[in-house]
């Protein structure tokens, strides 16, 4: 009798748990699993969204092997993660840091003035980061002059626009990482540091031997999870430079739509789009058990 | 009735389905800025059903007409619409707008490619074989009123003609030329540019440091291969041939075509950055540039809000050993092939700009400026024509222009790769040469 209530009660509890998960995943199976597959049927056909449909097989994924321009934007893509995600974390850490050190109404302060870039809507960003950066009349220009700085071209140089991308992106996500870090860093007990500190450690040392470990998890998190969004920067790059000046900044997120809405190629953009999903995909999952441990 | 825990439950869950349904991709972004963002909205109005529905009460047949313009230009639309609704019972006409990335990216392909495009929308140059291919554009020849054929420029008719079928009616003639601030030019001691050597001669007197010499389009995009065609048409040289299956691309005349125009580039006389779209005279009228190759619709503008700033137009300067000429661009009306009625929307076309020529006369004086492809028009809007800036594109260029080509959006980007590469230092002869070799397997693709 007790043994059955008990079971009953086990019950009820994996039944209300996997109840309240339900609707999220639901939404996730709808709008995210099936277009997956669907995304992975149709590139296995040629269509150009309105003629039917035609059975090509793996023809697609064959073209995008020799398809010069797929393997630039990778490159780009691969160039502009290598850049962001590093430095992301690095400053996003590094100010959560400083903003722990300081005295409660500072700190309330800075910190709202590091979140609240995130507020902007993504275009918004991108116009002024336009603005700031235009090589004629931009505020960075005219600081650079009074400086006594040469004037840079900015989005106007293939060398230099991938980075102002990186740039804008760094300038608004920087908050919200900071943010996460924050909460975390407040987690770990004071008595470490003041058991560090009794033992004469340096504030690099408590840092490294105290606050970097135990940051792991988070630091996980947000490294997965800002990899998977640089590779999906789109709007930043569509108002401030349209993949250009001479490509520079098409990546592959920006190649797939041009082939899929400029071109109407929908059985190679998908095919695109699919590998660029496998390779996000298998990134994570090596970030994932590389830096977790349970 | 007091509910159990369990209905409470259940209500609740069946609220988060339904709410989880409409809220869609949230889990994968993590709420990180430089994610996708989620779809187009559409500014006006409420997008149609596709096709005419007659609804059971009354016999109106309803035809959906989908745009892009804005203010004057949609209020004009706007007023046609009202006008047909209420001189016939037949059909009722619904108009909406959009904004023109959204209507040509994603709201008409996407429509069109479910089954359920407007029966009235316009169509671009750029997107034209697109829809041509797909046959989503109604053969319009045999609604033609009488006579009314043979009133339109045959170059404009040709360029919307498909295998002898008429697609779309043009109602605009767009033509660039070269603006200028003529104190400016006073000033710096340059006379108005008519040859080449003459423009960069100018353009590099005229540049300093808050000027620019030169206003052309940086950015990749039909409007950037656009202003440039007509630097490559004087040289005589062409992207295709006439059939669009073979690449003429490398000749020497294109590559001339491309250093000149990446000179001005790479000496900095054209900025590879604006802050406004290249399409506004605003680049002139604030003062930040010189010279501007911009077209007819500046002009409205130009007389509007920049009275005060003396701007002036000249036809694009030409090669010494070559000759005038400069671009048409203009969008054209079409009709769903597809409608349920599209017998009825075709006649909605015709009447707005094929019939009483005040309507299209309105269009290209009034609403804006533009030439209008029918002689008739051009010669009841003589005077207007005359006026200004206007007379300059009457007497000069006019006659040199050459209608927009039709190239599919692939051939579009390679020839902007060829631009931009030399615009940022490379040899011209090299882009033009690569570009020919893409072009040759793009069109091998497209067969």
């Amino acid at each position: 009798m007790v043994a059955n209530r008990k079971n009953a009660r086990k019950l009820q509890e994996w039944a209300t748990a996997y109840l309240f998960v339900l609707p999220d995943v639901a939404g996730l199976f709808v709008f995210v699993f099936l277009p997956i597959l669907y995304a992975f049927y149709v590139s296995l056909h040629r269509w150009n969204a309105f003629s039917p449909r035609a059975f090509v097989g793996f023809d697609n994924y064959a073209a995008l092997v020799s398809d010069a321009q797929w393997w630039h934007s990778l490159e780009r893509t691969f160039l502009f993660s290598a850049v962001y995600v590093p430095l992301l974390f690095a400053l996003s850490l590094a100010s959560a840091v400083m903003i722990h050190a300081l005295k409660k109404r500072t700190a309330n302060l800075v910190r709202t003035m590091f979140l609240m870039p995130f507020a902007i809507t993504s275009v918004t960003s991108a116009i002024i980061g336009i603005f700031l950066m235009d090589p004629r009349n931009g505020l960075i220009n005219q600081l650079f002059k009074h400086a006594g700085l040469p004037t840079q071209q900015f989005l106007g140089s293939p060398s230099q626009a991938l980075y102002c991308i990186v740039a804008v992106l760094l300038w608004i996500n920087l908050g919200y990482n900071m943010v996460i870090f924050l909460a975390a860093i407040k987690e770990i007990p004071r008595d470490y540091y003041e058991a560090a500190n009794l033992d004469g450690a340096s504030g690099w040392q408590m840092f490294r031997y105290i606050t970097f470990p135990l940051l792991r998890g988070t630091s996980t998190f947000i490294l997965i999870v800002t990899l998977i969004g640089s590779f999906q920067v789109m709007d930043q790059i569509m108002v401030m430079t349209k993949g250009g000046p001479v490509n520079s900044t098409q990546v592959s997120a920006y190649y797939i739509y041009k082939v899929a809405f400029e071109q109407m190629n929908m059985g190679y953009s998908s095919a695109l789009a699919f590998a660029l999903f496998s390779i996000i995909f298998a990134l994570s999952l090596i970030q994932l058990k590389l830096l977790s441990r349970e | 009735m007091k509910l159990s825990k369990k209905a409470i439950a259940l209500l609740v869950l069946a609220a988060l389905l339904l709410l989880s349904a409409c809220g869609g991709n949230q889990a994968g972004s993590a709420g990180q800025n430089g994610g996708t963002t989620s779809g187009s909205s559409s500014a006006g109005g409420d997008a149609g059903n596709g096709g005419g529905q007659s609804d059971g009460s009354s016999e109106k047949i309803r035809l959906t007409f989908w745009d892009f313009h804005t203010e004057a230009e949609q209020a004009f639309f706007e007023r046609m619409v009202a006008e047909y609704n209420a001189i016939q019972d037949r059909v009722e006409i619904v108009y909406s707008t959009s904004n023109q990335t959204d209507y040509t990216t994603t709201k008409l392909p996407i429509a069109f490619a479910g089954g359920e495009g407007p029966d009235i929308f316009m169509i671009s140059p750029g997107d034209f074989m697109k829809f041509a291919n797909a046959g989503w554009m109604l053969d319009l020849t045999p609604y033609f009123p009488e006579g009314a054929l043979e009133d339109f420029l045959p170059a404009s008719i040709e360029a919307v003609t498909v295998d002898g079928k008429i697609l779309a009616l043009p109602f605009e003639l767009e033509l660039l030329a070269l603006y200028y601030n003529e104190d400016m030019l006073r000033n710096a001691g340059v006379d108005v540019p008519k040859t080449w050597d003459e423009l960069l001669d100018a353009a590099r007197k005229l540049t300093t440091d808050k000027v620019a010499g030169l206003i052309l389009p940086p950015e990749k995009g039909p409007y950037f291969n656009f202003v440039w065609y007509p630097f490559l048409w004087q040289k005589g040289g062409t992207v295709l041939s006439e059939d669009g299956k073979t690449s003429l691309f490398d000749t020497p005349e294109v590559a001339e075509a491309l250093d000149f125009w990446g000179t001005f580039f790479r000496e900095g006389l054209s900025p590879t950055k604006l802050q406004q779209h290249p399409t506004e005279i605003d680049h002139i009228g604030n003062g930040t540039a010189a010279m501007q190759i911009v077209g007819t619709w500046a002009i409205n503008r130009a007389e509007q809000v920049f009275g005060d700033v003396p701007i002036n137009v000249t036809p694009i300067p030409h090669p010494v050993d070559g000759r005038l000429a400069t671009d048409a661009g203009g969008w054209k009306f079409a009709v769903n092939a597809n409608s349920k009625h599209a017998d009825e929307a075709a006649k909605f076309v015709m009447w707005v700009f094929a019939e009483d020529p005040q309507r299209a006369l309105e269009w290209v004086t009034d609403i804006k400026f533009a030439y209008s492809p029918r002689k008739s028009v051009v010669e009841a809007g003589k005077e207007i024509y005359e006026k200004g800036m206007r007379k300059v594109f009457t007497e000069q260029i006019y006659d040199t222009a050459i209608p927009e080509p039709r190239y599919p959006a692939q051939v579009v980007d390679i020839v902007g790769d060829a631009l931009q590469e030399v615009m940022y230092g490379r040899d011209a002869a090299e882009a033009a040469a690569d570009a020919h070799r893409r072009l040759t397997e793009v069109l091998k693709e497209l067969e």
